[in-house]
């Protein structure tokens, strides 16, 4: 089967167009990892277009399908009460899945150890969110790099930022000591701003 | 039977969205009355020390309540004297390094602390007592119900409610700042020459509101739950080149600030950066009238700090939609 073929049944099931023949190709091929990037690719442009909310490497679907795996299927003979409560225990850990999946979201580089080790894990699935300028139509990000994750320091950031930036840091602790009730904690962090 | 299987969709839902306030503890809320009420009602004086990563520092401080006013001197005892002085939420003066960009919001109104706002957003509990600066401290701890904001941990006097001791915690109980006292003194109220700025304290002003100026020309497309707009302006920034907007946002205990800033032609990189508790974040917008740079700083995770930024959005644009 081609490839092109396949991202139009893509397309189709996404648009909610398929009919069942596409559905089941679909099916069939969403094991693939490349297919499920091209998914993903998809779901942005798609969330782009409409102007929702992207959420970056959000696949639920692995982590359901992963969870539906580990779950042992309920023994047929299990009637009444204990079928129903396999049931309840795959949808349990379905549920489970899907609020772990939309928990990664958030997840930043704040953390740049833990990220590594989800890192491997992702690797068939790295959307190119961070070259696509498509994600806020109207609005583009430039194309540098994030600045270097400085902990404690501003590191030699040249220009703009070494002009700007402490007077925003200034600015923002000085005026929360000025709303907040906790009087003296947002000095000292404005006082701690001027120390480095 | 057949209704079993949507229980787990239903617990989901209750994952989701506890009931409010039933995770807080009463005795919590009322803990946090009393903090309030301390620092409108109580005089004390004391030495505290703050840490944030890559920073230690010590202050003495001065808190005098007389006749409802309240005046407070705070003095930086290590490195450079930096020094505070205020009278009713208003800095009367302000020493070295701290002193350019301070400016007095005439109508700046401090906020009280409300127990019941903070439910919604944070689950308050009591995790038990400890001993602060020689004194009998009960722990307040304030976790946040969702990804946007940080968790908070207060040792607060038991005799007065004053926080002795001031953590903050990320999601993963990292220590991302404290604040503690290692001496404080209750007992005093502090005289007139303990409360009087030094020379090197150099009076502010207050800058002459501007003419009413509306609102800034940009909002926030998407806010995390819980914090509004506390405070905007529009202002020339010291150079006096370009017209800043900044806006402030208050969930009732974290902040953030916006700054918003034409770019005219010079180029700026992206930046996101984190000194301990708080997060600067950068990023350059291109809107129909130019190249901006959003920057959002403040005591928020950098994740929520960064989908602020790219949330930012011009008034005038939206008008034209």
């Amino acid at each position: 089967m081609s490839r092109e073929a396949l991202q139009e049944s893509l397309s189709a099931v996404m648009d909610n167009e398929a009919d069942e023949l596409e559905l089941r190709r679909v099916l069939n091929a969403v094991d693939d990892a490349e297919t499920r990037a091209t998914w993903s690719r998809y779901q942005i442009a798609r969330a782009a277009m409409h102007k929702e909310l992207v959420l970056p490497k959000l696949d639920i679907a692995s982590a359901v399908s992963a969870a539906l795996a580990d779950e042992a299927a309920p023994v047929k003979v299990n009637r009444g009460p204990w079928r129903s409560l396999g049931r309840l225990a795959v949808a349990a850990s379905v549920t489970v899945a899907v609020l772990a999946g939309v928990r990664l979201y958030n997840q930043d580089e704040i953390s740049g150890v833990q990220l590594a080790a989800q890192q491997p894990a992702q690797q068939g699935l790295s959307v190119p969110q961070v070259q696509g300028p498509a994600v806020l139509a109207g609005y583009s990000e430039s194309a540098e790099q994030p600045g270097p994750m400085a902990n404690g320091v501003l590191q030699g950031q040249s220009g703009w930022h070494d002009q700007r930036l402490p007077g925003y840091l200034r600015q923002h602790a000085q005026e929360a000591a000025l709303k907040g009730t906790e009087s003296a904690l947002p000095y000292a962090r404005a006082a701690s701003l001027e120390n480095r | 039977m057949r209704a079993l299987p949507l229980i787990p969709l239903l617990l989901g839902g209750w994952l989701i969205l506890p009931a409010h306030a039933a995770n807080s503890s009463p005795e919590a809320g009322d803990w946090l009355k009393k903090l309030a009420q301390a620092e409108q009602q109580q005089s004390y004086q004391g030495t505290f020390v703050y840490e944030r990563n890559g920073s230690f520092s010590t202050h003495d401080i001065w808190h005098r309540v007389q006749d409802g006013k309240v005046s407070e001197r705070l003095l930086q005892l290590d490195g450079s004297a930096q020094e505070v002085v205020r009278v009713d939420g208003h800095t009367q003066c302000v020493s070295g390094a701290l002193v350019s960009g301070v400016t007095n919001p005439p109508e700046s109104t401090a906020r009280v602390l409300d127990p019941l706002k903070l439910m919604s957003w944070y689950d308050l509990g009591i995790a038990g007592r400890s001993r602060v600066a020689d004194r009998e401290a009960v722990i307040v701890t304030l976790s946040p119900r969702d990804q946007h904001r940080y968790a908070f941990e207060l040792h607060l006097d038991r005799k007065t409610g004053l926080p002795l001791k001031s953590l903050m915690l990320d999601d993963k109980g990292r220590l991302l700042e404290r604040f503690q006292f290692t001496r404080l003194n209750t007992a005093q109220a502090p005289t007139d020459d303990e409360l009087k700025a030094s020379e090197l304290c150099k009076p502010v002003t207050l800058v002459a509101s501007q003419a009413k100026q509306p609102v800034t020309a940009w909002r926030s497309e998407w806010l995390p739950a819980g914090f509004e707009l506390v405070d905007s302006s529009v202002r020339k920034d010291p150079q006096g080149k370009n017209v800043v907007s900044s806006l402030m946002f208050d969930d009732g205990l974290a902040r953030f600030s916006v700054f918003v800033e034409a770019l005219d032609g010079g180029s700026a990189v992206d930046i996101r950066t984190q000194l301990g508790p708080t997060v600067a974040v950068s990023r350059r917008l291109t809107t129909p009238k130019g190249e901006v740079m959003v920057t959002v700083v403040g005591e928020i995770p950098i994740g929520t700090a960064e989908r602020i930024a790219l949330s930012m959005r011009s008034q005038d644009a939206q008008a034209q939609k």
